[in-house]
């Protein structure tokens, strides 16, 4: 037994090295099909996370507002944010809204109090010429504003607050930056939280909070619940348009991509069986002589069975390796992140093309060992 | 002579002819099929772009502004001094870019008292407004297309050729405030006159309009005393991701040169749609919602960059499929080439030889494999997107070409490398 298996051994590898050329040819067919495998399969698997935060360009998906009748304050709204992952909230503004008047035009406007480091994350379509503040003593406005009152970079407005029944405040603002969004916002002016809590005399009670989350909407809906439970005077709400536009559009690119790994793996792994059946095809009068000096069909199918698993072996780990390289690349260039290597991918790309390996090999054989060896070797 | 030796192969070999066909055709037909959704994708992501509403406001000019702020010192008794014309509505679609323009609607606002004192924004608008156009076309449009991510949680869109015009749909936060049930009746109370309305639908929208009441465009203008004028429109547009060129234009777009205008008039930059929009109708603002314009771009972006990555795989594992199986099917036929040395043909020939009769079969299976991959690329885009892609004609010349230097990439080198042994010992069998 053990002397047969050291033959076994022998001739595979002597059949290898002895045809190289071919070999060759057939490993780097079998290792072309395994980088596509193990490359699309990665990419199929990060396209949902990786497009997702692509989403969240769209802005917040969720909002937090406080239930009639109650105030929401930044330890309210933090409490609520406790319960969604921290890698999974890419943003979130807090928003109070009052009317100020500006002194020197007799006017009212509305001003926003938030966050612009949390802004700039769950609105990354605000396109602000000029800065965002960076000072108390700073605000954006908005373009439809900035026009009417001819304010620039650099103007200084003069904002008061007139509490119910209380004493008007005053305070002198410069204008960091033009705010063109296209929508609302261009007619108000955003300030801090501070500043705002300096302008009103009293503590900042929020209106909104804006939430940025990657999540599906289920993971959403799943999130409203949650806080809906914790009671505590603030109310989730899903901002719809962008879920569910969301939901559709990602339920499409991710079938695409499916749908195109599918069929280009389908051809690959034709194309590496017809190249290794044309290889193995060829050496018809080889198995046509072994037959002759009295080689089992059962042997034969075996040595090539194993040199077909052998090229297998080598050419799904060389696919796996060169695959995750083209998934990085991908990644980086269209994504601009890297993605992490999935460990399962090894076995299942290097069962797959020895599977394949074997397969290929074994169909021309099988029509080789069928035939009269006397006429193989004929020939014919 | 030499077609008749051709012949001979081909026809002698077809089992390995057919295999090298084959494995061509299905080259061919994933570099086809790849190709063309590579060039479609774009589109198609573009039209579910769709979903997530309107890209562009057109506003009068003057009053804007006015209206925005006044609604804020006294909601709901909005003053507003300009209008557009609901006429001049339809010339939207007379644009350059008409094509591109998707869907559209105009609005008009009011306010209305509610039984319990308190007062609620009426809203008029399309809904499926149908509309002849001068070149012939027809379309519906208005906001049932509009707002895609509309729940309805009773009832029915409002159908404007069926349902009377006092018809209104109610926001969901609205109609549990008031306890209002789909076919109930409400009085719309607006500063000119009022009407009775029947609720058709309550839908869930996620944001402020849960909170207002829906109604046809002629209904809301006869409350105001504003006949034939609208506030504003939303408008869905099919648009090319901004680049530089658009992002200089929409700055000033006389500041172009006159080369660069007419790339920019002629692209479909969002800048470019609205100034063509403004050109269109009289006194008007036309201006990108960044929201959705800006977010489109990237997404589109980033999808037709993962599709070019992914067709440069599969065109190159293709390509090393072909070359391969032809690379092999030459060393597989050296003691035939050996064999027409020993018998004195000289080597050009015998390259001219295998060469054609590896390029005829490359003829076949390519042109088997170009519907093939016409095949695959409907497949794709039937399941997915629902809609045909369509085909382009420079796939073809593409294919050819990678095809024809392919096969010769891996059949030359090979016939060299025959070429180069020994007819004695390839015939003995000593070196193959």
């Amino acid at each position: 037994m053990n002397k047969k298996r050291k033959m076994l051994l022998k001739m595979v590898t002597a059949s290898l090295l002895r045809r190289r050329s071919r070999m060759l040819i057939a490993l780097l067919s079998i290792a072309v099909g395994a980088t596509i495998l193990s490359g699309l399969v990665t990419i199929y698997y990060d396209v949902p996370r990786q497009m997702g935060a692509q989403f969240r360009n769209y802005g917040a998906n969720m909002i937090l507002v406080p239930s009639d009748e109650e105030t929401m304050t930044q330890e309210g709204a933090q409490e609520c944010m406790d319960i969604i992952p921290a890698d999974d909230l890419v943003g979130a503004s807090p928003y109070r809204y009052i009317n100020v008047e500006m002194n020197s035009r007799q006017r009212i406007f509305v001003a926003a109090g938030t966050d612009f480091e949390q802004v700039q994350s769950t609105s990354p379509y605000f396109m602000v010429d000029g800065e965002y503040p960076s000072s108390e003593r700073q605000v954006l406005v908005g373009k439809e504003t900035a026009e009417l009152i001819g304010a620039r970079i650099g103007s200084v407005l003069e904002l008061s607050y007139k509490p119910e029944g209380g004493k008007r405040n005053s305070l002198k603002f410069t204008v960091s930056g033009i705010l063109d969004t296209g929508g609302d916002e261009e007619s108000y002016i955003f300030m801090t939280l501070k500043a705002m809590s300096d302008l009103t005399t009293e503590e900042t009670a929020l209106d909104v909070m804006e939430l940025s989350i990657s999540s599906t909407e289920e993971g959403l809906e799943n999130y409203i619940t949650q806080i809906s439970e914790m009671d505590n005077g603030i109310q989730a709400r899903l901002v719809k348009r962008v879920t569910k536009s969301e939901a559709s559009v990602l339920s499409k690119l991710q079938s695409l991509v499916l749908l195109v790994t599918v069929v280009v793996l389908l051809l690959t792994m034709i194309c590496v069986c017809t190249t290794m059946m044309a290889v193995v095809s060829e050496r018809r009068k080889e198995i046509g002589l072994r037959k002759a000096l009295g080689a089992s069909d059962q042997s034969i199918r075996t040595e090539f069975l194993y040199e077909g698993m052998f090229l297998g072996l080598l050419g799904g780990i060389l696919g796996t390796v060169l695959g995750f390289v083209f998934a990085q690349t991908v990644s980086v260039n269209v994504f601009e992140s890297s993605i992490t290597f999935q460990p399962l991918l090894l076995p299942v790309t290097v069962i797959a093309s020895m599977l394949i390996a074997a397969l290929s090999c074994m169909i021309p054989i099988k029509n080789a060992i069928a035939i009269d060896p006397a006429l193989v070797l004929k020939g014919e | 002579m030499i077609i008749r030796m051709i012949r001979g192969a081909l026809i002698r070999q077809k089992g390995k002819m057919m295999l090298i066909a084959f494995t061509i055709a299905l080259g061919t037909s994933l570099a086809t099929a790849m190709l063309n959704v590579m060039l479609d994708v774009g589109d198609k992501v573009n039209q579910e772009l769709k979903t997530y509403g309107a890209n562009i406001t057109v506003k009068p000019k003057d009053s804007s502004l006015l209206s925005d702020l006044y609604d804020v010192e006294d909601e709901g008794d909005a003053i507003q001094t300009s209008y557009l014309q609901e006429d001049e509505v339809s010339k939207l679609k007379t644009i350059f870019w008409a094509f591109n323009i998707v869907d559209f609607a105009p609005f008009m606002e009011t306010a209305t008292a509610l039984p319990d004192g308190s007062e609620a924004k009426v809203v008029g608008t399309w809904f499926n407004h149908h509309l002849d156009l001068s070149t012939g076309e027809s379309l519906d449009a208005g906001v049932t297309t509009l707002r895609t991510w509309w729940d309805l949680t009773e009832g029915t869109w409002i159908d404007e050729q069926q349902d009377s015009l006092n018809s209104a749909m109610v926001g969901a936060v609205l109609a549990e405030a008031q306890g209002w049930q789909t076919g109930d009746t409400v009085t719309l109370d607006g500063p000119a006159s009022s009407a009775e309305v029947t609720i058709v639908g309550i839908f869930d929208g996620g944001g402020d309009e849960d909170e207002q009441i829906y109604a046809p465009l002629d209904l809301v203008q006869s409350l105001n005393d504003t006949e034939g004028k609208v506030s504003y429109i939303e408008v869905s547009a099919l648009t090319t991701p901004d680049n530089d060129l658009a992002r200089r234009a929409a700055q000033n777009p006389q500041a172009l040169s006159s080369a660069d205008y007419e790339t920019w008039y002629c692209t479909a930059y969002v800048s470019a749609i609205c100034y063509q929009i403004q050109e269109a109708i009289t006194d008007c603002v036309a201006s990108a919602v960044r929201q959705v314009a800006e977010s489109e771009g990237t997404i589109l972006d980033k999808t037709q960059l993962l599709m070019i990555l992914i067709t440069i795989l599969s065109l190159i594992g293709a390509a090393l499929g072909i070359s391969n199986l032809v690379t092999a099917s030459v060393m597989e036929r050296a003691k035939e080439i050996g064999l027409l040395k020993a018998v004195g043909a000289r080597d050009h020939s015998i390259t001219g030889l295998v060469l054609t009769e590896i390029l005829i079969t490359a003829l076949i299976g390519g042109v088997a494999g170009y519907f093939m991959g016409f095949g695959f690329a409907q497949l794709i885009g039937q399941t997915v997107f629902g809609s045909a892609i369509e085909m382009r004609l420079m796939v073809v010349p593409i294919v050819i070409v990678l095809i024809a230097l392919v096969t010769a990439a891996g059949s030359v080198p090979a016939i060299f490398m025959v070429l180069r042994l020994d007819p004695a010992e390839v015939l003995h069998g000593s070196k193959a």
